[in-house]
């Protein structure tokens, strides 16, 4: 069975490049633009992994998170938080928040398929 | 002292006059004061004088009556002696004796002329003495005996005796006069000495209260401006200096403010402006950064065939967008790291870290690229080093900035990275076999943008700020880095950094 990644990014070419880089390899994409919608869509959807922007409009990515892991079915599914550069002690943040991994943006496709996949093991 | 100030200090430092014109005015205040000293001397000596001269006046009237007394007694007495002798030669005698008062009269005349009114009784009385006198001898010379001894007893002897009473009366007064006069010159004596010295002490004090006045209206402020500039000096451009003079030091004062308020405000003018730069330069690098990792993500997805292999040529030329693409992204990252550095928005992560986990991830790092150099690479960690308490991020980005700098600019030889503890102080080394850097360019490599040769940048990859930004954040922890190179015999680059970074920092405040 394809997994599915719920991507919350509100930059139409980050979602674009995560999305070609994914479909590419077997995924399928869920996409949500803000962390509302992902909050939204997570619930309706249960997808087996979640890839968090933590800058986005209406609710931050922290904020998402946490109403995320508040909803019981989804307290165990992987949240990998993807922060912009330098903002030091970021990681730390996103673990508070709930999130499982962590990739500092700017991520390369690569780094980002390595990170997934130690989450997804048997897909690609 | 705080009645003096308010009495005097105050309002010397309020006149409105230069600090030359007050001090002319309190040394002739002081001057003045010094001249009605003189003058009341000199009064006071001349009447002391004056008493003298009266005195000696004095005592030659008192003569003058006692030759009178005496004269008038003789003169009984030798006529007398010629009413029982009434021989030629004592009537001669008697007559010569009568002119003698003549004499006397004419100095008592002389002598006391402020005694007109008794001294004219005298004369009545002597005129008639003398007339008396006369009459008596004249009476012996023509042999009427019992007349003149008659005349002598009626006549002379009362006026004699009325002649007496008069120049002991005029002797009684002149001594009176004496006394008065002695009692009167010691009185003035002691009013000139009071005076003199009441001067002489008003003098002093005064030169004393002027000058203290003076000094202190001119030190105080002195001293205030003093503090004010000090303050200045360290930066602090609120004070503003409250004093009251209305001189030079009243206008250097205002003077002063002015430049503090002008300073102050051109300090937070900048202050203001060097943040909105920094907030500026970090928004900057953000958006800059968005639109770029876009870019390097759709070259890495083209290089690695999502959308298909590409042909080798446009394959490679995706590659170099890529090359540029990160090199432009570490620039701005660079910039970002500096512009936060600047504000003070650069916090650290202080966290319990292994310096030896730090050196074994910058080595798996690079040794690809030392490889690929085929330099000997080598990383000598002292065993059992203590447990690090630090920012290990950004330990990890100086340690791998000063490797990837080794091996970039060393052709062949080696890279060695050493870290060890000394005390309580970790030291970390990469030495290479490099071309070196000369000694005058050993403390520009730590400033902004300042590679050795500027071409060096292009050729060589790097932003030229990786060691500024190196310098500033092992300085944020308490640590130093240095350099110790000989051109063309390779360089050493030296971190030494507290082993517990807190712990330091709160020693140092």
């Amino acid at each position: 069975m394809t997994k599915r990644i719920l991507v919350v990014e509100d930059t139409e070419d980050n979602r674009k490049i995560v999305r070609d880089l994914l479909s590419s390899v077997g995924y399928e994409l869920i996409e949500a633009v803000d962390g509302a919608e992902g909050v939204a869509l997570a619930q309706s959807e249960r997808p087996d992994l979640i890839l968090m922007d933590i800058q986005l409009p209406v609710v931050d990515g922290y904020e998402a998170t946490r109403r995320i892991r508040a909803i019981p079915e989804l307290a165990a599914v992987p949240i990998i938080a993807v922060t912009s550069y330098a903002l030091s002690g970021d990681e730390a943040k996103t673990r508070e928040a709930g999130c499982t991994g962590y990739v500092a943006k700017p991520f390369s496709p690569r780094q980002l398929l390595a990170k997934i996949r130690e989450f997804l093991p048997n897909e690609g | 002292m705080i009645s003096l100030n308010s009495l005097l200090v105050r309002p010397v430092a309020r006149l409105p006059w230069r600090v030359q014109t007050k001090l002319l005015a309190a040394f002739l205040a002081i001057v003045a004061l010094l001249i009605v000293l003189g003058a009341c001397g000199l009064y006071e000596l001349s009447r002391v004088n004056q008493r003298t001269e009266e005195l000696i006046n004095s005592e030659r009237k008192i003569a003058a009556y006692r030759q009178v007394q005496h004269d008038t007694t003789s003169q009984l007495y030798s006529i007398s002696s010629a009413l029982l002798v009434s021989d030629q030669r004592t009537l001669d005698s008697a007559l010569r004796q009568l002119n003698q008062f003549g004499y006397d009269l004419e100095r008592l005349q002389f002598v006391a002329k402020d005694e007109i009114n008794l001294l004219r009784k005298v004369r009545q009385e002597y005129d008639r003495f003398i007339a008396v006198a006369t009459r008596i001898v004249g009476l012996i010379r023509s042999g009427q005996g019992d007349d003149a001894r008659e005349a002598q007893l009626k006549e002379l002897r009362p006026l004699a005796d009325r002649l007496e009473r008069l120049t002991n009366e005029l002797v009684n007064k002149a001594e009176a006069d004496v006394v008065a006069d002695i009692e009167a010159s010691e009185e003035a004596y002691r009013i000139s000495q009071m005076i003199v010295i009441g001067f002489a002490l008003g003098a002093i004090a005064l030169s004393l209260v002027l000058g203290r006045t003076i000094s202190l209206s001119l030190i105080g402020p002195l001293r205030e401006i003093d503090a004010t500039l000090n303050e200045i000096a360290s930066g602090d451009f609120a004070h503003r200096l409250r004093i009251p003079n209305r001189d030079e030091l009243g206008a250097l004062a205002a003077n002063i403010n002015r430049t503090s308020e002008q300073l102050g405000r051109l300090y937070r003018e900048l202050e203001e402006v060097s943040q909105h730069k920094s907030a500026f330069l970090a928004n900057m690098s953000h958006e800059l950064r968005t639109p770029l990792n876009a870019v390097l993500g759709y070259a890495e997805l083209l290089v690695d065939g999502i959308y298909g292999e590409l042909p080798e040529r446009p394959k490679g030329v995706v590659e170099r967008i890529q090359n540029n693409g990160r090199h432009l992204l570490a620039l701005i990252n660079d910039v970002l790291d500096l512009a936060k550095i600047e504000a003070g928005q650069l916090n650290l992560t202080i966290e319990d870290y292994s310096l030896g986990e730090v050196v074994d991830s910058v080595v798996a790092a690079t040794e690809p690229l030392a490889a690929a150099k085929r330099l000997k690479f080598t990383a000598t960690v002292q065993p059992g080093l203590p447990m690090a308490r630090g920012d290990a991020r950004r330990v990890s980005q100086v340690l791998l900035n000063l490797v990837g700098n080794a091996i970039k600019f060393t052709d062949q030889g080696e890279v060695a990275i050493g870290a060890a503890v000394e005390g309580r102080q970790f030291v970390l080394s990469v030495r290479d076999t490099g071309p070196g850097i000369a000694d005058a360019d050993q403390e520009r490599i730590f400033g902004e943008f300042q590679q050795i040769d500027n071409t060096n940048t292009r050729k060589q990859g790097g932003t030229g700020l990786g060691l500024a930004i190196s310098k500033r954040m092992i300085e944020m922890q308490g640590g130093v880095i240095s350099v110790e190179s000989v051109l063309g015999a390779g360089s050493t680059f030296r971190v030494v950094l507290p082993v517990q970074v807190e712990a330091m920092m709160e020693a140092a405040e």
